[in-house]
């Protein structure tokens, strides 16, 4: 599983996620209208599951594993209304 | 090289003969919907080809074209010259890989970048016209959108990207953020909904609403040939005022820089300096690289190591005016092969080969024939009877060795449109660079010659083309003011006769001024005032295929680097041929070239001296005669006889090569063969003359390479070495 629902308040993304996930995240949000996205664990996530993204403007857990995401695709959410909260950034947090 | 690669080399070359072919017939005629379909297909199946050889930056290059060509036939729009000049010029740097990987069995090194090149220009050819409908005015907004998520560094970069998928994408098993993660040099990304007003409960996840905005600090070229594929709206803007900084300023700067080290290396002192002319390197090296220019820069860097070598800043300088010549025309048009020619592969009709198997067959039975007339001579039959058989064998084989050698002849055949038919377009190129225009015609392509000769032509060709419209054709005004249409005619034509093949090149411009020619030889050294003044015109036009002559008074890119026409006359020499030259002021030149039509079968006379056989090159025989001893004089150190109110020169065969005649013949009347090799002419004693015979000609190897006045060796009927002479080193 590449989107699991860890508890009512967290959605994690992990590894590399495929077009599919987007509905799948978008069913986790719907049903969890408080949970949070944790994609500390995300290496990649297509466009799709980054549209879900920007549509919920979650709180965003982050940095990403992904550099692409990470340098790139976050501060876009950021700009793009997402709220990132600043995480502290740690080998514990970037587990791959 | 394995057999796998052998054959992608023949059909790659195939493909790219036959692409050229469509595409110089796509220019005749833009709307020719068959030529190209053809063309698409060479394109395809070479991609194809060189996918299967897992050469990558080929296939890379191939496929960008190829899906120009795919878009342009389901348009209807007419095919603009520009982008077809970039096939062709995709085709040329196809053929030049192929070369390398025939020469080093592997793809280039510089491959990759060549093809990045490439990529850029065939779809910067055609972007530009894109471009043009794409960015229609009005929404500007993402451009400023993007200058806020940059922040300061806006100006920094060099493109902007507008990307709006389409809304099926996802479905099409696209994802938008690759292609975004697979663009050049990416800076900044922004992404934003198309439906601002779209929530989780009305969302469709399997649509695409995603817009997305990049930054980079790559060409716009780079850019679009990026998103080729891409579905999708897609808009490029180049930010123009950071393009102008990069081009202009950097590039004057960094000139400048260079041409600062070219002043210290030239000032700088012998012996204190050494240090100093590496550190003017390395600078040099360095504002190359800044410059991108890599392989400019790889050249200082050896000439460096040079340098230190022989303790002479001249390599270091002469690599630095090169670099510095280089950076000025940043798209240099290498079209000479990058490897001198490689003997490959050849094609052959099948008919041709069947010709040599009848052959081999029927040399069978003569075989046989022989073997039983060996028979009847052991069994003691009548002599009379056998030796009848043997001469009837002999004449059949003679007959059958004959046609044995024209089949084999027939198969290194090749028409000389494989060499022309790179010349319209090059032609077309030198034209435009030096502002003229010119009318190409080509005449006589079907004619046939050696593969070797026809693979060797091009660079002389292209060197006698260069100069027929960079110096021959004048420029329009010029043209108007001599009455002539201000359009120029080049004529490349080509014939066979008899055993030559005949090239001529002819220009309708202000032919060859005779009097520069004079001044330039005199000044330059090439002849003396009084050998001038006695020459003809047309001798002293002869002078510019003398050694570095140039009459160019201003070196363009093109011709006149002072290694003008005698580059091409030591070319076709090579090739056992001769160059012509007729010009008349006003209204133009005609160069010959005069090449023989095989290079393998040599015609002989042989001569005998002190009882030892030697051969002569026919082509150098004028005429065999006896002279009379007391008609020869001794003149200075040697000897001389008068022929027809000419004085020529007498070399005894003997003494030249060093044979110690056994009896004197002295009394006797000498038996001279007359021959001229070079424009010099001579006579040549021998013992006895001998017969005419066509051989095949082995060259000489090894240790007795370098040896003088021996030009090969072939095997005579009793099997003796037959040693053929070269006449041009006997004579001088």
């Amino acid at each position: 599983m590449t989107i699991v629902l860890h508890d009512a308040n967290t959605i994690r993304l992990i590894g590399t996620c495929p077009a599919d996930d987007g509905e799948v995240l978008l069913q986790h949000l719907l049903a969890n209208p408080q949970a949070e996205v944790d994609w500390r664990g995300c290496e990649s996530a297509h466009a799709a599951v980054i549209q879900v993204i920007l549509v919920s403007r979650r709180p965003l857990r982050g940095p990403p594993a992904g550099p692409f995401l990470e340098r790139l695709i976050e501060p876009a959410l950021r700009r793009a209304g997402c709220q990132v909260p600043p995480s502290p950034r740690g080998p514990e947090v970037r587990k791959r | 090289m394995n057999e796998f690669l052998e054959q992608f080399l023949i059909e790659s070359r195939d493909l790219v003969a036959q692409g050229t072919d469509d595409l110089m017939a796509l220019a005749e005629n833009p709307s020719d919907r068959e030529r190209l379909d053809g063309a698409f297909r060479a394109f395809h199946t070479l991609k194809g080809a060189a996918g299967i050889v897992e050469f990558g930056a080929m296939t890379r290059t191939l496929h960008a074209a190829e899906d120009i060509l795919a878009s342009l036939r389901s348009s209807e729009e007419p095919i603009n010259p520009d982008t077809l000049d970039e096939f062709l010029t995709c085709l040329d740097l196809t053929s030049r890989w192929l070369d390398a990987m025939q020469s080093a069995g592997e793809a280039p090194s510089t491959a990759e970048a060549d093809a990045d090149n490439m990529i850029a220009r065939l779809v910067g050819s055609r972007g530009a016209a894109e471009v043009a409908h794409a960015s229609a005015p009005g929404d500007d907004t993402w451009v400023g959108r993007l200058s806020v998520a940059a922040g300061s560094h806006f100006t920094e970069y060099r493109t902007a990207l507008r990307y709006i998928p389409s809304p099926d994408a996802f479905f099409q098993g696209l994802d938008p953020m690759n292609v975004v993660a697979a663009l050049p040099h990416l800076m900044t990304v922004d992404v934003v909904l198309t439906d601002p007003d779209v929530s989780l409960e009305t969302m469709n996840t399997f649509n695409c609403s995603l817009e997305i905005v990049a930054l980079m600090e790559a060409a716009g070229e780079q850019v679009r040939a990026a998103l080729l594929n891409v579905p999708g709206k897609v808009e490029v803007r180049e930010l123009a005022s950071t393009a102008i900084r990069q081009s202009e300023e950097v590039q004057t700067n960094a000139r400048s820089l260079i041409e600062a080290q070219l002043l210290v290396l030239q000032q700088s002192d012998v012996d204190r300096s050494v240090g100093r002319r590496a550190s003017a390197g390395r600078t040099a090296v360095n504002a190359l690289l800044y410059l991108g220019r890599s392989e400019l820069a790889a050249n200082v860097e050896l000439a460096i190591a040079t340098t230190k070598a022989e303790n002479s800043p001249d390599p270091l300088i002469a690599a630095i005016e090169q670099a510095l010549s280089g950076t000025g025309q940043p798209e240099r048009h290498n079209n000479s092969p990058t490897a001198p020619v490689v003997p490959r592969a050849l094609r052959v009709d099948m008919d041709r080969i069947d010709a040599l198997v009848k052959l081999a067959g029927e040399l069978i039975v003569v075989k046989n024939a022989i073997g039983h007339a060996a028979k009847l001579v052991h069994e003691n039959e009548d002599p009379r009877a056998v030796i009848a058989t043997l001469r009837e064998q002999h004449a059949l084989f003679e007959r059958l060795a004959t046609e044995l050698q024209s089949a084999v002849l027939r198969i290194r055949v090749l028409p000389l449109r494989s060499v022309f038919r790179r010349f319209p377009r090059l032609v077309r190129e030198i034209a435009v660079s030096v502002g003229k225009t010119v009318r190409f015609i080509t005449e006589g392509e079907s004619t046939e010659a050696d593969a070797t000769i026809v693979d060797a032509l091009f660079e002389p060709l292209l060197h006698v083309l260069r100069n027929a419209v960079d110096h021959g054709i004048e420029p329009p005004e010029q043209r108007a003011s001599a009455g002539k249409p201000a359009m120029g005619t080049l004529i490349l034509r080509a014939r066979r006769d008899a055993d030559t093949v005949t090239i001529e090149v002819e220009d309708d411009g202000g032919g060859i001024n005779v009097d520069r020619v004079r001044a330039v030889a005199r000044a330059r050294g090439i002849a003396t005032a009084e050998s001038l003044t006695a020459m003809s015109d047309a001798e002293a036009t002869g002078l510019v295929f003398a050694a570095g002559f140039s009459t160019a008074s201003t070196v363009t890119d093109l011709s006149g680097r002072g290694v003008g026409m005698d580059s091409v006359r030591t070319a076709v020499e090579r090739l056992g041929g001769k160059v012509t030259l007729e010009s008349q002021a006003g209204t133009g030149t005609k160069v010959g070239l005069m090449l023989p039509f095989s290079l393998m079968m040599t015609r002989l006379m042989t001569v005998e001296v002190a009882g030892q056989a030697f051969g002569l090159p026919l082509d150098n025989v004028v005429e065999t005669t006896i002279v009379p001893r007391d008609r020869i004089v001794p003149i200075g150190a040697g000897r001389a006889f008068v022929l027809r109110d000419q004085t020529i020169p007498l070399i005894d065969l003997a003494d030249t090569l060093g044979i110690q005649r056994t009896d004197t013949l002295s009394r006797s009347p000498a038996k001279v063969v007359i021959a001229s090799a070079a424009g010099q002419i001579g006579a040549i004693e021998v013992d006895r003359l001998g017969e005419r015979m066509d051989v095949m000609l082995t060259p000489m190897e090894g240790l007795l390479n370098g040896m003088k006045g021996v030009s090969g060796t072939t095997l005579l009927g009793d099997g003796r070495v037959l040693i053929v002479l070269d006449v041009e080193e006997i004579l001088s």
